[in-house]
Order: structure tokens, then C-alpha cells, then sequence
């Protein structure tokens, strides 16, 4: 359906694609990951037209798009893309929105635009938001907005480039449901994305760029469990770390909670791990040390997760008055903390801004 | 975290959602304290309850011994994770799972 053939594009200043070589299938569902500034989005803009290549060639079934006489227009039709930032039209209401496109761009008629157009309202699940504005609407519904218009020209293949990154977390799980619910219905898709876990669960292929190219390239398993080339290894078992300082009596708890549940979602950090560290968070930090401190806390704490060898490192390190057994807990809190990790480890750390010290295995 | 209340004669329900936890225990503590007189009949639903920590645990302890005086106390739809919890607080032997 679309083969990319030795594709190079310069900038003055950076050459993100040096020679870039792929062969996309209908029905694929290709994740595009890597590091930042190795070109994702320059790749998906150049399939899309967006951009001309400096050299090579994109033909997308048979016809090359970088070629002068190609009708850019007619093709760009056969390709959708939803990116970063929504760009809903402000003035139109959601099915206008919808609407647009075909009716403007295809000539359909607004009855059959219309039809359409609610039917994949309901795709989203929006279709009760049908004439509300945008603005009207949170970050992730205006997301899926975006996405049900994208689908109304009827796309063969669908770019996203980071769907979810200018999202709030707690809105990023129901785009990347519709997205995952239109890669079970067989749509040919490529979504650059941070979320590895969405990436292994949706994605038939998996892309990793560095070096200006593909530089890997593989199914889920290949590139993410077993990943040959060194770059890849680098970026995918790198530690993942997570940090949180408590420096107020009134912090915001919820707010932590939702970044370490985003931080074990991007990171491929399993549920159970998940629940084990919100669990020391709350039952070590907030109920036991945050009351053992007089006048403004400072608890800090670190999560180390290991994708190579699975494990997790919990390390909270505070001032004030020490804590030094989990028998000095309440029963309760000891009870849910001794369930949660393997070890646990008390130390004073002899430094004098965080003189003790808590390390824990997380199960 | 989010309560349901369904009030029928003398039983009470109260469907929690979500997350039981340091912040959102009160809200069903406060919840638990303007119980009308003649509820002889609690009705937890967990059935959409996420995570439990030591907070709400410490409130299903003193709805317990409330209910203890006045009636009974059940807990329904309690999943595995939460399970878990009453497990080994040793909370299953103390409250009436259904
Ligand atoms: N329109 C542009 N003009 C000049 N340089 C650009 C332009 N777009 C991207 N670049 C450069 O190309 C490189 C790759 O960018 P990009 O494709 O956005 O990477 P990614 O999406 O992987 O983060 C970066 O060094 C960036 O500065
Ligand atoms: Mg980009």
C-alpha cells in the first residue's frame, strides 16, 4: 500500500531522515517510537505531503507522491492524520465539524454527511456531544472529535502523530480506546507515540527511529522484548525513574497518584507493581511519616523500575524526626506495607538534608 | 471516588466507585454518620471499588461496630484486589462479605 524508498529530508540545520526504507501493508497497525528529534513526525509528514522530501521516493498504491505531476490532492484523500493539538474549527459545533470535509472537500451530500458523521460520533462515544462546541468540550473529548472527522473523508490510512501527548492523564485512556477499537476493525494506521504499553497491546509492527532511519523494526515482542540492535536496547530497558517530593501538608495526593498510574502506563510497569507502590506511597509516606513531621515536611520519594530484570525500587528519604521499624506503624498500614515489597530497609543516611532513609523491593 | 445512595426503608446502600483512600475516606465516613435512625440494614456495593488503603479500612471498622449496635452491616461485589486487602488485615474474619 505505501512503500517508502531511500527518503531523505534535510533541513538547514538538521537532517532528521537520512534513508528511510519501509513497506506498509493494509491492515497494518504500526506504532512509531524513539527518542525525540529523530524525525517521527518528519516521516509522517512526508507520507502525508505535508512536506517534500529532499530525495528518494513515497509511492502510495503505485503512485509516487513526490513526484511533480502527481495529483498531491487525490492522495492526500486516501490519508488521514490527528495530531498533537485538535484544531477544531471554534465556530462550528462537533457535527460540523465532522461534516466539513466531506461536504466541502468530497461533495457529499450534507444528509449523507450527516449520517456518517453520527455513526462515527458514535465510534468515539460522543454522540450525545453532536452539537455542543468544542469549547465546550474536555482535552480528550475534543481528541476523539478530532479523530471521528479525520475518519469522515473515509481514510485508507490514519497518522497520528502523538494523539495523547497534550493531553491531561486522566483523559489519555479514552483516546487511546478508540484508537485501539479502530485498529480491531482492521484500519490502517501509524500512531507515533510515548505509550509503550498502548504500543505493545495495539500495534501488528513496530517502528524504533534513531540514527536518521528505521532502526529497528519488528512485531511488539521482537522490538520490545527482544530488541537486537543497541540503540533499541538502550531505549527500551533504560531505568525508568519516578520522583515525588511531599513539601506540604496539604499536597495534592490525587494528583500523585494519577502521575504514577500514567508512569507505569507509559513504562509497561505492571498493574500489580503499580498498585503495590500506591499503596507504600500512601500507607508510608502520607499516614505514617507526613504525621511524624512538625512544621513543612520534605519527603522525598524515588521509583526505580527495571523492564530488563522486572523489578521495582522503592527509596524515600525525609527529615525531621526518624522512623526506623514498621512496628512503630499502625497495625494497618504495616499489615498493607509488609504486603506490598519483598524487603524492606531502614538507614540513616548521615547527610543532612535527608538524614533517614527507606528502601524497599516493590512485589 | 464516587458514592450511590439508594435508600429503602430500613436498608441503606451505598455503591462506592473508584478509590477508597487518605482523601476520599471521610466522604464516606461523613456519609456513614447521617444515616437515618431506622437504617438496621447497611449495604456496601464494591463492585466498581478500585483500591482500598488503611484509611477506608478504618472507616468500614467504626460503620462496623456502628452497625453492630443498630443492625448489620454487608459488603457486596468486593473485587480480588480488595479482597486481598481484607485478607491480610485480617478485616474478612471482622466483616460480613458477601
Ligand atoms: N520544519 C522544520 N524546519 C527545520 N527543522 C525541522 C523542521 N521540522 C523538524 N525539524 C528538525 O528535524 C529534527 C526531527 O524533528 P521531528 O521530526 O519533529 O522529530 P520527532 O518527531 O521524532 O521528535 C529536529 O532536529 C527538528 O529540529
Ligand atoms: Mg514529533
Amino acid at each position: 500500500m505505501i512503500s517508502i524508498r531511500h527518503l531523505r529530508k534535510e533541513y538547514e540545520e538538521a537532517t532528521p531522515l537520512l534513508d528511510v526504507n519501509a513497506e506498509i501493508e493494509k491492515g497494518e497497525v504500526i506504532s512509531v517510537i524513539g527518542p525525540s528529534g529523530t524525525g517521527k513526525s518528519t516521516l509522517l509528514r512526508c507520507i502525508n505531503a505535508l512536506e517534500s522530501p529532499t530525495s528518494g521516493q513515497i509511492l502510495i498504491d503505485g503512485e509516487d507522491i513526490t513526484d511533480k505531476n502527481c495529483k498531491k490532492h487525490l492522495l492526500r484523500r486516501k490519508m488521514g492524520m490527528v495530531f498533537q493539538s485538535f484544531n477544531l474549527f471554534a465556530h462550528l459545533n462537533v457535527i460540523e465539524n465532522v461534516m466539513k470535509a466531506p461536504v466541502d472537500l468530497l461533495g457529499k451530500s450534507r444528509q449523507e454527511a450527516y449520517d456518517r458523521g453520527m455513526e462515527l460520533l458514535r465510534t468515539v462515544g460522543l454522540a450525545d456531544k453532536a452539537t455542543a462546541f468544542p469549547d465546550e468540550l474536555s482535552g480528550g473529548q475534543k481528541q476523539r472529535v478530532a479523530i471521528a472527522r479525520t475518519l469522515a473523508t473515509d481514510p485508507e490510512i490514519v497518522l497520528f502523530d502523538e494523539p495523547t501527548s497534550a493531553l491531561d492523564p486522566t483523559m489519555v485512556g479514552e483516546v487511546l480506546a478508540v484508537i485501539k477499537s479502530l485498529a480491531k476493525e482492521g484500519l490502517t494506521m501509524m500512531i507515533v507515540t510515548h505509550e509503550m504499553k498502548f504500543a505493545r497491546d495495539v500495534s501488528t509492527r513496530v517502528f524504533y527511529m534513531d540514527e536518521g532511519e528505521i532502526y529497528e523494526d519488528g512485531t511488539p515482542e521482537q522490538v520490545f522484548d527482544h530488541p537486537v540492535r543497541e540503540k533499541t536496547r538502550q531505549f527500551i530497558r533504560r531505568l525508568k525513574v519516578f520522583e515525588e517530593s511531599i513539601t506540604s501538608h496539604g499536597f495534592d495526593f490525587l494528583a500523585v497518584n494519577t502521575r504514577l498510574e500514567e508512569f507505569g502506563r507509559r513504562h509497561l510497569v505492571p498493574q500489580k507493581t503499580v498498585r503495590c507502590a500506591e499503596t507504600v506511597f500512601e500507607e508510608l509516606c502520607v499516614q505514617t511519616l507526613l504525621p511524624l513531621s512538625d512544621g513543612e515536611p520534605d519527603i522525598r520519594m524515588t521509583l526505580e523500575y527495571s523492564e530488563e530484570n522486572e523489578s521495582a525500587d522503592m527509596r524515600i528519604s525525609y527529615g525531621g524526626r526518624s522512623f526506623a521499624s514498621l512496628g512503630e506503624a499502625d497495625p494497618l498500614s504495616a499489615a498493607l506495607i509488609g504486603n506490598s515489597a519483598t524487603e524492606i530497609a531502614f538507614r540513616e543516611t548521615g547527610s543532612a538534608e535527608y538524614p533517614h532513609e527507606i528502601t524497599l523491593k516493590l512485589k | 471516588m464516587e458514592i450511590k445512595k439508594i435508600e429503602n426503608g430500613n436498608e441503606l446502600k451505598l455503591a462506592v466507585a473508584g478509590r477508597l483512600d487518605t482523601t476520599s475516606a471521610p466522604e464516606l465516613e461523613a456519609e456513614i454518620a447521617s444515616m437515618p435512625d431506622v437504617t438496621d440494614s447497611l449495604v456496601l456495593d464494591f463492585s466498581e471499588l478500585e483500591y482500598i488503603s488503611s484509611a477506608g479500612l478504618r472507616v468500614l471498622l467504626a460503620a462496623q461496630k456502628k452497625m453492630n449496635v443498630k443492625g448489620k452491616m454487608t459488603l457486596t461485589g468486593v473485587n480480588e484486589d480488595v479482597m486481598d486487602v481484607f485478607e491480610i488485615t485480617g478485616f474478612s474474619d471482622i466483616l460480613t462479605i458477601e
